[in-house]
């Protein structure tokens, strides 16, 4: 059994990614219980990978081994440190967790701060550009002017403090207002770009990996037999589906 | 109920299985030819990683997992294969679990290719926990201090590649490729500081928000999700190969064009179908 898993360990791993693709796009069609099952399964692979990597890549080389094999018996604190956010789950000292907390916190602010002068200062700087001179072209003069233009227009909308009342301020901040829908929708579109290409990622999988590799696998009488099951538990199972009531969705 | 009415209520799954259909199409003929016009950032990371000196290491930054594995694992091959052929080492750093194991299944699968040889081209760094802690430890100042050893337990001091990486001096540019928010930490701490280029490749979602970096220098150039790293590659001469980012590239235009003409459809049939009830309103 063994030696036959090894030598189909490729097939093994493409079928599975295929059936899991498969199970997770079926909530596609409807919610069902196949993709809930598959849903829990890459959640608590992904849990136990994760342990299993933070152990035998950080933790181990980076803190055990130093305390125990090493020598380094200080290393002991940090374990000392770390159990002190599990305080949390104790009404009684949960003041405990709340040093820990703090400390990062404190580390979080401090991080904030120095990224917020390292990050927005230069795009500041960066924002206010000569229009004329340096050797600049019409064409990069009125970039920048269409840029002013944009950036006045849109902070304008976010002035809070008093009405828009008069005319100059009003029809300002409307065109900021439509910029900002401008940017919203470049912004959206993005992110359209972005799910199509995880999608097609996947796809690109289902067509060039395990299309392939069902068409080669399909000369074996077990496999057609295996397939001919599945088939059948989904025909039973897309038939249970349709007969069931259907729940109206307010 | 009419044709414009219709036409706002087409079932959701119809037009999953259309959208399938645009996709598979582009993805089963496997078009070589790539994008030939070529964006000013990818341009510019281009030029960035051409221009460092072959002496010095450059860090493969990673922060992503198998959820998007599509639009940053071509990001980081296209990366992998520019650096291999230009013959600058580097070193791969992972700040998330899963995605350290795709990074480095991509590292072993680009460097058979083009025969290059782990520890003499490349080093895998593994897992780390949190690019915060780990650049504000001081990985700067005192590299080998912060990232002792590589992901198979090898001392950085005794791979041919790291071995006199002491610290940013060393480093010639840093690629972050990413599909959560961690640039900002790079650029506080690590780069501006140190004056070290930096390449950004976020998926595409996240691409919109990086032009201000752009346009201030703060990043030197930027591979916009899958399209990214399709222009990466005829810049790297890959034009005329079929590859997967071509593909990609392809689907996603067909894609995008009939999600442009479902959109000029639902509106055809929303303005129709006022006007019909306006119509008969005033009628």
């Amino acid at each position: 059994m063994a030696n036959w898993i090894i030598a189909h360990a490729n097939a093994i791993t493409i079928w599975c990614a295929a059936i899991s693709t498969f199970a997770i796009y079926s909530v596609l069609y409807a919610e069902n219980k196949f993709y809930r099952f598959f849903e829990h399964v890459f959640i608590g692979l992904a849990s136990g990978y994760s342990m299993y990597i933070t152990w035998n890549e950080v933790i181990y080389p980076k803190w055990w081994k130093l305390m125990v094999n090493d020598g380094q018996w200080y290393w002991a604190f940090a374990a000392v440190l770390g159990s002190m956010f599990y305080f949390m789950y104790s009404r009684k000292h949960a003041w405990v967790s709340r040093v820990i907390f703090g400390l990062f916190m404190g580390l979080g602010a401090g991080g904030a701060f120095r990224e917020f002068y390292q990050i927005y200062f230069p795009q500041i700087g960066a924002s206010m550009k000569p229009v004329v001179g340096g050797g600049m072209s019409v064409w990069d003069t009125l970039n920048i002017v269409i840029f002013y233009v944009i950036l006045f227009a849109s902070m304008s909308y976010f002035f809070f403090s008093f009405d828009h009342k008069s005319a100059a301020i009003k029809h300002t901040a409307m065109a900021g207002r439509w910029f900002l829908m401008i940017g919203f929708g470049a912004m959206f579109g993005a992110t359209v770009m972005g799910r199509m290409t995880l999608f097609i990622g996947r796809f690109n999988f289902l067509v060039n990996d395990w299309f392939p590799q069902a068409k080669s696998d399909w000369s074996s009488g077990i496999f057609r037999a295996l397939v001919s099951l599945f088939a059948l538990a989904l025909i039973v199972m897309i038939v249970r589906a349709i007969r069931r009531p259907k729940v109206k969705h307010e | 109920m009419n044709i414009f009415a219709k036409l706002q209520n087409i079932d959701r799954r119809i037009l999953y299985l259309l959208v399938a259909l645009v996709i598979i199409i582009p993805l089963v003929r496997k078009p070589a030819r790539h994008p030939r016009t070529i964006f000013k950032e990818v341009q510019s990371a281009y030029d960035t990683i051409q221009a460092v000196p072959n002496d010095k290491l450059v860090i493969l930054s990673s922060y992503f997992d198998a959820g998007t594995v599509a639009e940053n694992g071509p990001q980081v091959e296209a990366m992998m294969r520019h650096l291999f052929r230009k013959g600058t080492k580097f070193a791969t750093v992972t700040w998330d679990p899963v995605g350290a194991e795709l990074v480095s299944k991509i590292g072993k699968q680009v460097s058979g290719q083009m025969h290059k040889q782990y520890g003499r081209d490349w080093v895998d760094l593994g897992y780390n926990p949190g690019p915060m802690y780990v650049i504000v430890s001081g990985m700067a100042k005192d590299f080998q201090k912060v990232i002792k050893q590589d992901k198979y337990g090898t001392k950085l001091a005794d791979i041919s590649a790291t071995k006199d990486v002491k610290s940013a001096k060393q480093i010639g540019t840093v690629i972050e490729v990413t599909a959560s928010g961690t640039v900002p930490v790079w650029i506080a701490y690590f780069n501006m500081p140190n004056n070290i280029p930096l390449v950004y490749c976020p998926t595409a979602v996240m691409a919109a928000e990086a032009y201000p970096y752009l346009d201030s220098g703060q990043l030197n150039g930027m591979l916009n999700g899958v399209i990214g790293s399709a222009q990466y590659e005829t810049l790297l001469g890959m034009g005329n190969e079929a590859t997967y980012s071509s593909a990609a590239s392809w689907a996603l235009s067909t894609a995008h064009i009939f999600i442009i003409v479902l959109l000029i459809i639902g509106n055809i049939g929303y303005f129709a179908a006022n006007r019909a009830r306006g119509g008969r309103r005033h009628g």
